[in-house]
Parts: C-alpha cells; sequence; structure tokens
C-alpha cells in the first residue's frame, strides 16, 4: 500500500511536466488514494451502474457534497457522509472521484 | 384506521412499533432488519377508543427502491393507502433523512414525523428545533425516544386525528419527464438542496459528524482483515460455549430433572391402564416431549446472547470485515447477517436475504444459510455431544465451524455452476452508533423464543411423536407388534427402504432412518423420534448417561460408534431444512430451478459429507472401509455427474444469452 501511496504522490508531482491527457490519469484522485482524515468535496460518482449511483445520492453521496475518510484497510474504507458512517469496498471508493 | 410507520433503515420503525402495539417483532442496531410489512392493531392506551392498526414497513432510503425489501414500502405507501404516516426520522442523520420526508409528504397523506433518538442527540449536544421544522415542513413534529416510550403517545394521538385529512406538500417535484434520467436527477438534487437548507436552519452541532470519535478507534479494530475476524471468531467461540456447553447444560440438568419426575408421575398414573396407554403417554408424549424440552435451556441462553449482539451494532462491522472473504466464494458481507440470524432459526435467515441486491448473491445466500445450525438443531447436537464424546463442547463448535466451512464450499459450487458474472458487486453498509445492548430487550427475545419453542413442542412435535409411537406399535393390520418383531411394524416397513440407501453412511437401520426422515418436519423430531423409536427417553439425561457409562447403552442400542454418531448427526444437520425453511426459501428465490438445485445441493452435501466421515473414520479408527463403500462412491460418482452436466447446461445458456447481448450491442453500434 505505501508504494501505491509512493507511486500516486511522485505522479502528483511530476503532474505540472506532463501532457493533459496524462494529467488527466492523476486528476482523478479517488477515495482509494485519498488521505485518512481528509474531508474532501465529491467531484464525480461513476459505478458504471446508474442504480447504484441514485442509491448513494439518496444517501447524499453527490457531486459537490463532502465526504470524510475516517479509515482504510487493504480492501475496504470507512468514510462519513452526512452524518453517517459507512464501510465501502475498495470497487465503491473507487468509483468516487474527489 | 391504518397507519403506516415509514422512515429510513435503522431509524427504530419496528421499536416504536412494538411499543406501540405490545408486538415483540425484532429489531436491531442495524439497517435492514425489518424485511416485510407487519400490522397489528395499537394498544388500547394509545388508540383512543379507535380500532387503530399499525403498519411497520421496511426501511427505505427514498420512494424509488434500490434492493427488493425498500420496494415493498414504496409499494405501500403508494397504493396501499393509509389513513396517516408516522415517518420516523434519524435524529442524528437529520439530513439524510429529510430527503425521504420530503418525498412522502408530496403524497397528500397526513404525515407525522416522529423524530427519534433524540436521546443520543442530547447526549452529543445536537440541539434541533422541532418548532421550526415543523413550520418548514408543514406538517407536526415530535420528539420521541422510541426504546424508553418517550413521546410517543402524543405523537400517534396527533397522526390519529389528522387521519383523512390532506397533507400540503412543502415542495412539490416539478411536472417532468420521469423517463428522462438528466431531469430526474436535477429534480432531485433540487430537492436535497431544499432539504440542506432546513437542516442547516434547524440543527446546531456541537460534535461535527466527520470529527475522528472513540467509536473510531474500535471500528477499525473490528473492520480489521486480522484482528476483525478473530474477534468476530472468539465472539461466536463465547457465544456457543456459554450457550451450549457451559451454561445452557447447568440450566438444562436442572430441568430435566424436573421432567423425569413429570414422567415417572404420569407412569405411576397409569400403573393400572393397558401397557400401550402407558407407553403412549408416558413414553411417547411425555418421554419424545420431554426430550425435546430438556433442550430448550441451551437455545434461550444462545438467542440471549445473540440478541445481544444483535442489539449493540456489532453485525455491520461483521458484515464490513466479512465482505472480502465472502466476495471471494462469489456472495456478499449482507450474506454474514442471514448465517447469524441461522443459528437461531432458518427462516428469517432466509428472509434477511432481501436485503442482498444482487440476485444470484441473493439466492445463494438463502441457499445456503441453513447450513448453519439452527436452534431446533441444538437438540440433536446436544444429544449426540452428550451420548456419544461425553458432552465434549468440540462438538458443539464443530458443527457451527463446519457449517460455515460448508457456505463457502457451496458458493464456490454455485459460482462455479452459475458462471461467475462479472457485474460489479458493490459493498456499502452503514456502521450505525454503538449502544450498549438492552437486557430487557433480550430477555424479551429469549422468552418470545421459549414460547414458540414450547408450542412447536407441545403441537408438531408432539404430534409427530404420537404418530410415531402408534406406528411402531402397529402392524398393517393393526395388530400390536410383539416383543422380537419390531421389524414388521408400519413405521419399520416404511422407513427400511431408505434405510438401506443410509448403509454407506455407516446408519443404515429403519430407526435411524424415520428419525432422520421426521427431521424433514422439525428438527427437534430427531430426538423425539430416536427417544420414542428407541424408548431411551432417559438418555436426554446426558450428564448423567456419561457417568454411569450410560453412553455405551445407547451406543450398543443404536447401533452406532463414535464414527458413525458423528456421520449422522453430520447428516441431519446439512441435509435439507425442516419443510418451513424449505417454504421461505421457495418464496425468496422465486425460481423452481434454484429451489430444486437447493434442495439438491443439501441432500447431496448431507449425503457426501456423513459418507466421507463413515469411511475415512472407520478407516483411521478400524483399519478397513466401512460397509457399502462401493456403492457409496457409485452414489457419489452419479452427484458429480448431476453437478457437471447442470452446470454446462446452466454455462450453455448463460452463454447464449451472453451472445445475444453481444450481437446486439454490434447491431446497436452499428446503427
Amino acid at each position: 500500500m505505501q508504494a501505491q501511496f509512493a507511486l500516486w504522490n511522485s505522479s502528483k508531482t511530476s503532474a505540472p511536466t506532463v501532457d493533459k491527457g496524462a494529467e488527466d490519469v492523476t486528476a482523478k484522485r479517488t477515495l482509494l488514494n485519498a488521505e485518512p482524515g481528509v474531508t474532501y468535496t465529491i467531484k464525480e460518482i461513476n459505478t458504471d451502474d446508474d442504480e447504484m449511483n441514485s442509491f448513494l445520492f439518496r444517501l447524499g453521496c453527490y457531486e459537490g457534497e463532502p465526504i470524510t475518510l475516517i479509515s482504510k484497510k487493504r480492501k475496504s474504507c470507512i468514510v462519513v457522509i452526512k452524518d453517517g458512517r459507512y464501510n465501502l469496498d475498495n470497487l465503491l471508493s473507487e468509483a468516487i472521484i474527489v | 384506521m391504518r397507519i403506516a410507520f415509514a422512515g429510513n433503515p435503522n431509524s427504530g420503525k419496528t421499536t416504536m412499533y412494538n411499543a406501540l402495539t405490545g408486538r415483540s417483532e425484532k429489531v436491531g442496531n442495524w439497517g435492514g432488519v425489518t424485511v416485510g410489512s407487519k400490522e397489528f392493531q395499537l394498544k388500547k392506551e394509545y388508540a383512543g377508543g379507535k380500532e387503530v392498526i399499525a403498519v411497520d414497513l421496511p426501511g427505505a432510503y427514498s420512494m424509488s427502491p434500490f434492493t427488493p425489501e425498500e420496494g415493498i414500502t414504496s409499494e405501500y405507501v403508494r397504493t396501499a393507502n393509509p389513513d396517516a404516516i408516522v415517518n420516523i426520522v434519524d435524529a442524528t442523520n437529520l439530513s439524510r433523512s429529510l430527503f425521504f420526508t420530503t418525498q412522502l409528504l408530496e403524497l397528500g397523506i397526513p404525515v407525522v414525523v416522529a423524530l427519534n433518538k433524540t436521546d443520543i442527540n442530547e447526549k452529543e449536544g445536537t440541539r434541533i428545533d422541532a418548532t421550526k421544522l415543523s413550520a418548514k415542513l408543514g406538517c407536526p413534529v415530535f420528539e420521541t425516544v422510541s426504546t424508553e416510550n418517550k413521546g410517543l403517545s402524543e405523537m400517534i394521538a396527533k397522526a390519529i386525528s389528522l387521519a383523512g385529512t390532506t397533507q400540503e406538500a412543502p415542495y412539490l417535484q416539478a411536472d417532468i419527464d420521469l423517463h428522462d434520467k438528466n431531469a430526474v436527477d436535477a429534480e432531485d438534487r433540487k430537492r436535497y438542496s431544499f432539504v440542506n437548507d432546513i437542516v442547516a436552519d434547524v440543527e446546531k452541532r456541537t460534535v461535527l459528524s466527520a470529527e475522528s470519535q472513540k467509536s473510531d478507534k474500535l471500528d477499525a479494530v473490528l473492520t480489521n482483515p486480522i484482528a476483525g475476524i478473530l474477534v468476530f471468531a472468539a465472539v461466536m467461540w463465547f457465544v456457543f460455549w456459554v450457550s451450549q456447553a457451559w451454561l445452557g447444560p447447568l440450566v438444562a440438568d436442572w430441568l430435566v430433572g424436573w421432567i423425569e419426575t413429570f414422567q415417572g408421575w404420569v407412569a405411576g398414573q397409569l400403573e393400572n391402564s393397558p401397557a400401550i396407554l402407558s407407553a403412549l403417554l408416558a413414553d411417547g408424549i411425555v418421554g419424545g416431549v420431554g426430550a425435546v424440552v430438556g433442550f430448550l435451556p441451551l437455545v434461550m441462553v444462545m438467542y440471549f446472547l445473540i440478541a445481544l449482539l444483535e442489539d449493540c451494532g456489532y453485525m455491520a462491522r461483521v458484515s464490513a470485515v466479512m465482505d472480502p472473504i465472502f466476495k471471494r466464494v462469489g456472495l456478499s458481507g449482507k450474506s454474514v447477517i442471514p448465517v447469524v440470524i441461522g443459528t437461531g432459526c432458518g427462516i428469517p435467515a432466509i428472509m434477511a436475504c432481501r436485503t442482498i441486491r444482487d440476485e444470484r448473491e441473493r439466492r445463494a445466500t438463502s441457499m445456503l444459510a441453513t447450513f448453519i445450525p439452527c436452534g431446533a438443531k441444538i437438540p440433536v447436537i446436544a444429544l449426540f455431544a452428550g451420548a456419544f464424546f461425553a458432552g465434549a463442547g468440540w462438538v458443539s463448535l464443530l458443527s457451527y465451524f463446519f457449517g460455515l466451512l460448508l457456505i463457502f464450499l457451496g458458493a464456490l459450487l454455485i459460482k462455479g455452476i452459475t458462471g461467475y458474472k462479472y457485474r460489479k458487486s458493490f459493498f456499502i453498509m452503514e456502521l450505525p452508533k454503538w449502544k450498549a445492548p438492552s437486557l430487557k430487550f433480550a430477555f424479551r427475545s429469549m422468552m418470545e423464543r421459549a414460547k414458540a419453542y414450547i408450542i412447536k413442542a407441545a403441537t408438531i412435535i408432539l404430534i409427530c411423536n404420537t404418530v410415531v409411537q402408534i406406528m411402531q406399535t402397529f402392524d398393517w393390520h393393526f395388530n400390536v407388534v410383539e416383543e422380537g418383531a419390531e421389524n414388521t411394524s408400519i413405521l419399520a416397513s416404511i422407513a427400511s427402504p431408505f434405510a438401506i440407501l443410509l448403509i454407506p453412511l455407516g446408519f443404515g437401520v429403519w430407526q435411524l432412518a424415520a428419525a432422520a426422515i421426521t427431521g424433514f418436519i422439525a428438527k427437534e423430531n430427531v430426538v423425539g423420534t430416536l427417544a420414542v423409536v428407541y424408548g431411551l427417553t432417559a438418555f436426554i439425561d446426558t450428564e448423567e448417561l456419561a457417568m454411569t457409562g450410560g453412553a455405551n447403552t445407547v451406543a450398543m442400542t443404536m447401533g452406532l460408534t463414535s464414527v458413525t454418531a458423528l456421520a449422522y448427526l453430520f447428516f441431519n444437520l446439512y441435509t435439507p431444512p425442516c419443510f418451513a425453511a424449505i417454504g421461505a426459501m421457495n418464496s425468496e428465490m422465486k425460481s423452481r430451478g434454484w429451489l430444486w438445485g437447493a434442495i439438491g445441493l443439501q441432500l447431496c452435501t448431507g449425503y457426501t459429507v456423513a459418507f466421507l466421515i463413515n469411511q475415512f473414520g472407520t478407516l483411521f479408527t478400524e483399519g478397513h472401509l466401512a460397509a457399502g463403500f462401493v456403492p457409496g462412491l457409485i452414489a457419489e460418482a452419479l452427484m458429480v455427474l448431476a453437478v457437471v452436466m447442470i452446470g454446462k447446461k446452466v454455462r450453455s445458456h448463460f452463454d447464449e444469452q451472453y451472445a445475444l447481448h453481444k450481437k446486439a450491442s454490434k447491431a446497436g453500434a452499428a446503427a
């Protein structure tokens, strides 16, 4: 996991020098590579599953809303959406772009 | 008059419903405990002289359902025209709850908002201005604490008085084309911003939800892939150990003493009556039912402990920590909840599968959940542990953990047969706030179970025992079977053909076959029937038998070694559950193919497990394979062949579908 972090960090620092296409890739920070303890604003939700997207919406998890990453495990994480705590698997955290 | 209870999952609807009606419907501290609607009359003190029916509905986040149980709620409030709606709002999560509230307010049915769990808000220093909220929503708002009956009578009186009036909506969805996804999204967004504005106005928090709290440290441990699973294993071990090796048997011994005294008394009263009557009453009815009731304390202690677990908020954490493992075998973390509920009874466990969104995962879970021994199987386990293994606690622990192993293996098999669909299986589970489990609630849940258990023993099991007793007393000409000619009885002639099939498993005698068959009516029957057919009603006192060497008598009478006894026990645990549970499976699966697949899988599993234990166990203990190895092996080969054929058929069907889909999408792309 640390290696992953390092990878992401390095690509972030090198971001200004690379071309636009690559920048798009690095700019897509998802919950998967976010920092625990930080509150982010959701930029985009993309689960490729309309029903799932609208379910998340009803919980208050949609663009422009805050989301806080409380803790992170290898295959899941805990977040705060509105005033509730939820456990998400990586598939879902990957689909929440912050 | 009907009043519907609607609100977000885990907002406390059923707790409120129970308080207002006096019922004891299942409650628990996680979202999705209630999976079907339930209705009952309000208690007189709340109904105000009117006949009022309260309708408890499954939790929902909105009017558009995501999982099957959410659909029940939106369907009900839309089509059943209740006279009023009590919208239970979780006051600790106002911002999320009001989304659904504003939708309910649009229906025109009078709504009363119950701002529930206000005690937690008081503790956390969160203040909600109820008067202001009421003005903004255009409906009455009452602060309630349903666990303490606070604010309920005023709230429900208001709801009753409003029945029949029309609700004005504070927010109306614009007339949009409901098929236009973007328009719907935009409308929903507007609704949420309306809600957000209200919340900003009426709610003041001193502790922000996003701040790290003490409970987060606990959650971090409990959802840790290693520590969390170890804790779960330890907790379950503790529950089983206390209920089935320590406290449960302690109370059971005392109870069995009383039952035996009673049986002796009945036999004494019948001293001068015909022998048949005495046998029927003293051995058949009192003995058989007593054998089952004697194990009641084990079941009660277990229910008490599971109720504590369900009440504190641990279940959601277990679900979260087990998700990665369950996902690997093609199930979901939500499958854990049916498994834990299944330790009590298979029927609510199968119904709890409704909260699983994916159809394949849902069906697979309801197919496998009953591999976990339920409360009715506890007497069977305890009987065999006592008679053959000197009451060893490991037998019951092994039964549960082996059941869990079978769930994993079964899930892998189902995944193999159905062909894993590469649909993304997301997992999201709300982690509710921890709460101290209520002893009162756990006690009630335990007593409720005890009542159901005794009623079952006094009805179904009593009837079965009587029938078994009669069937083994008479032959087909209704002559009393003579001693030494037991094989001519009705029961023997019916059960014998089945017994032949069981020879490779080590227990091919008609008595054991008969007990296994009656077990499909109710699993406790296995114990009752054994007690009747062997006339061994005293062997329920397992403790004493172990001390006086009675276990050997039992073993000799039943013709079982410890290996074949274990095989027989596991056969009864892992074959299909009782008919009632099969019925529940049928209604949840909604597919003949899946239902027969489930029954077939369970029959094959029970047979295979018993076959392997008997053959290998005999090989290890006696140095040779047990009788009927070759026929058994042939039976196993046939099962494997059947699985392969079904798998092929299902997968080719799947390929066909997939191919069609591909063609269609290509055509679509070309167009």
